[in-house]
């Protein structure tokens, strides 16, 4: 045990002390950040853009229809230049929409929208420009002119145009809540997928991350030969050990700062929301999601025991090759079923309780993203938790004794990478 | 407790269908400089493995210094320079030399000490500069030698293993190594060397093993090997050009059993019987000027080919080095 403490205080010391370390681990929550940070801003864009009023209206319809809408449209966006109307005959129409498709070609609008008898019947309007795929303007101009249509259509019935105005002046959020087994969730549907997402991935990230730094460690000592001294003091499976652990206490290190760091941005966030009116950021979905002691405890298990599994096998892959050129392929069969893992992940989130998104939340290669990702969407029966955790851990013993008995040859083994019959013979043989 | 430092025994090691080592037996006495000697895969380096426990033989038993290998502590008191060197190249020197020495239970504060007393001996810390707050990196080549060879001798082992130790090594660090060999050697540490450069374990051993194709061919303290040998050689050297006067002579198989040609000097071993007196009669009067003519013991080397033959010889392996 001592040895494999000597080891395990060498890879955790050399790699906090490095400078890849310290970025990683203070720019992730600046990442994060943006990460949090970036859904508010795209809610606030979901205002359209300001070209949108910046179109030729084409009114065809012999009525005041094609003033409401410019109008309508020059108060969603008072930055652009204003809309231009111009009364069209029916069959003056198509050489109308030629010339405005000249302009808009020579950027002297965005688009021109087409509006004709069809469009006060209140069955359709036609739009052609630049924006013509940005959802968020379609949907506004849709929206314009059908608030427009109804506008009239009231006025005509004799209604006062204030009484119209403040009739359909309707702006209206959907605030959305998840109900689960355990009853109404406060936070609403959309921050638990994105709290099962940004944890499937940030498990994924950091697998594959240091699986990879285990890889190239393990490598280094190969190529520098240091291997040869080090095996002279201390027995591969010890080395082999105190690597594990201490690469994984580098990576609880830095998600322990990192949860630090969210756990003080929610403070701090809640406590700015407050000073500056908080409505606007609650409205915006931003909540700390809570975690219950079981769960967290499940979701540390799923990271360690996934951690030690691809790390230990990663160590395998980086005691089989002599070189970096062999890397690539080498690690092949440890990388796919990691990023099967990430191909998986929307699939799940669309629908967690199908039977595709259980099987591959049971696969120990893929439980410990899965898994979590399907725990923070819906309610896992706690049997079916501990069978996956069992099976990891199964797998995490196997993956680990089969791994040291390919580092115990291959540490000492230069040249061609052993095909397979070779590492079965390997395994075998140690 | 047994007098020697290494006890192996009938050890067999095979790799699939390859034989690496063949019931190969040894005693290395306590105290020796002893020479691990034989061609490029002899078997040396699979035998020192298997000393060390990184590989475990397939049949003996392998004791050192009085203790098995497996299951105690005994290899925290063995020091092993490999053939093939290498370090941490982003770790600091210092870092490297603690966790070495730690790794065989040096404690960090003696372990400390010790590096700065051994980064002194070997210039590495002076005055002017601390190598040993460097990057392993950033040291040229001559210092990372320097370097792994106080890795070996940090922990104070009682026995030191040198494997191919003089290979890539410039003479000045050369020169450092035989001196460590020698201070060991006065303070009672057993150091054993293998190399193939028979020449320079001749001069530095006490004792030598002579290994090939994982067999052992003969072993002993080097004075008893020659002895054994007897006085059957001679040494040879041309002033000017004689050759066509002496190779004549070399070829009477009555005479001559076989010689080593060196173009101006050449190394004979006389047929069984022969008279070195006649040799040196026949070469004078057929005209031929000498600058030496000198009976000698027979070099390891010569002995090596005596007892192996040329078969034994694999190319990267020579007399001289």
């Amino acid at each position: 045990m001592g040895k494999t403490f000597v080891v395990f205080k060498r890879e955790y010391l050399e790699r906090v002390r490095s400078r890849w370390f310290l970025v990683a681990t203070f720019l992730g929550p600046v990442f994060m950040a943006a990460i949090i940070v970036l859904p508010t801003l795209l809610a606030a864009r979901t205002k359209s853009s300001s070209n949108v009023a910046n179109v030729i209206v084409l009114d065809a319809t012999g009525t005041d229809l094609g003033a409401r809408v410019a109008k309508a449209l020059a108060a969603l966006s008072p930055t652009s230049p204003p809309p231009r109307v111009s009364a069209v005959a029916p069959d003056q129409l198509p050489a109308a929409e030629d010339r405005a498709t000249h302009t808009v070609m020579q950027r002297g609008a965005e688009g021109y929208l087409v509006l004709d008898s069809t469009t006060l019947s209140g069955k359709g309007a036609e739009y052609a420009g630049r924006n013509a795929t940005s959802l968020v303007d379609i949907s506004s101009l849709t929206a314009t002119v059908r608030k427009s249509v109804l506008d009239m259509r009231l006025e005509n019935a004799g209604m006062n145009p204030d009484t119209v105005a403040a009739l359909t002046g309707v702006k209206l959020d959907l605030k959305t809540d998840k109900i689960t087994d355990k009853g109404r969730q406060a936070g609403g549907g959309m921050s638990s997928v994105v709290f099962g997402y940004i944890i499937a991935f940030l498990l994924y990230t950091m697998i594959a991350l240091y699986g990879q730094n285990m890889l190239r460690g393990v490598l280094e000592e190969k190529t520098t030969r240091v291997a040869e001294v080090v095996v002279s003091s201390v027995k591969p499976d010890q080395l082999l050990a105190g690597k594990i652990f201490g690469i994984g206490a580098v990576a609880l290190t830095q998600v322990f700062v990192w949860v630090v760091c969210a756990a003080a941005l929610f403070a701090f966030g809640v406590q700015a929301a407050n000073a500056f009116g908080g409505p606007q950021v609650a409205a915006a979905g931003i909540h700390m999601p809570t975690v219950s002691p079981l769960v967290g405890v499940a979701l540390l298990l799923f990271f360690v025991l996934g951690f030690m599994l691809y790390t230990s096998l990663f160590a395998a892959v980086g005691a089989m090759v002599s070189n970096q050129e062999d890397v690539q392929q080498a690690q092949w069969p440890v990388m796919m079923p990691l990023i099967a893992a990430i191909i998986f992940l929307a699939p799940v989130i669309a629908n967690p309780a199908s039977t595709m998104s259980k099987v591959v939340s049971w696969i120990p290669f893929t439980s410990p993203i899965i898994m979590p990702l399907r725990m923070s969407l819906i309610t896992v029966p706690w049997p079916e938790l501990a069978a996956t955790l069992a099976g990891l851990a199964l797998a995490c013993w196997g993956a680990i004794w089969v791994s040291a008995r390919i580092y115990r040859v291959g540490l000492l083994m230069y040249g061609k990478r052993p095909s397979l019959d070779e590492l079965l013979k390997w395994i075998r043989m140690a | 407790m047994s007098d020697n430092a290494i006890e192996v025994r009938h050890v067999v090691k095979r790799y699939d269908d390859y034989l690496a080592v063949n019931d190969f037996s040894l005693d290395v006495p306590r105290g020796a400089v002893y020479g691990l000697l034989g061609p490029n895969g002899a078997g040396k380096t699979t035998t020192i493995r298997m000393v060390l426990d990184v590989i475990e033989p397939d049949e003996g038993t392998i004791a050192v210094l009085g203790q098995p290998v497996r299951g105690t502590s005994v290899l925290d008191r063995v020091g092993y320079l490999p053939e093939e060197r290498g370090l941490y190249k982003k770790m600091q020197v210092r870092r490297v030399l603690r966790f070495l020495a730690e790794l065989k239970g040096v404690d960090t504060r003696t372990a400390d000490a010790r590096i700065d007393q051994w980064l002194e001996r070997f210039e590495l810390r002076t005055a002017e500069r601390d190598w040993g707050l460097a990057k392993v990196d950033e040291l040229s080549r001559g210092m990372q030698q320097k370097v792994q060879f106080i890795a070996t001798l940090l922990h104070d082992p009682d026995l030191v293993i040198l494997d191919e130790p003089f290979s890539g090594l410039d003479p000045i660090n050369a020169q450092a190594l035989k001196d460590a060999v020698l201070d060991l050697r006065q303070r009672g540490k057993t150091v054993i060397f293998s190399t193939h450069m028979m020449d320079n374990a001749e001069r530095i051993c006490d004792s030598v093993c002579i290994i090939a194709r994982g067999r052992k061919v003969l072993d002993g303290r080097v004075t008893d090997v020659k002895a054994e040998h007897g006085i059957h050689n001679v040494a040879l050297a041309l002033d000017g050009d004689g050759r066509g006067v002496v190779l004549p002579v070399l070829e009477d198989r009555s005479l001559v059993a076989r010689f080593d040609d060196q173009n101006q000097y050449f190394e004979i071993e006389l047929a069984p019987g022969a008279n070195p007196q006649e040799l040196l009669q026949r070469v004078v009067r057929g005209g031929a000027a000498l600058s030496r003519f000198e009976l000698i013991q027979p070099s390891l080397h010569q002995i090596f080919l005596d007892r192996v033959g040329a078969q034994g010889v694999e190319p990267g392996m020579s007399g001289h080095g």
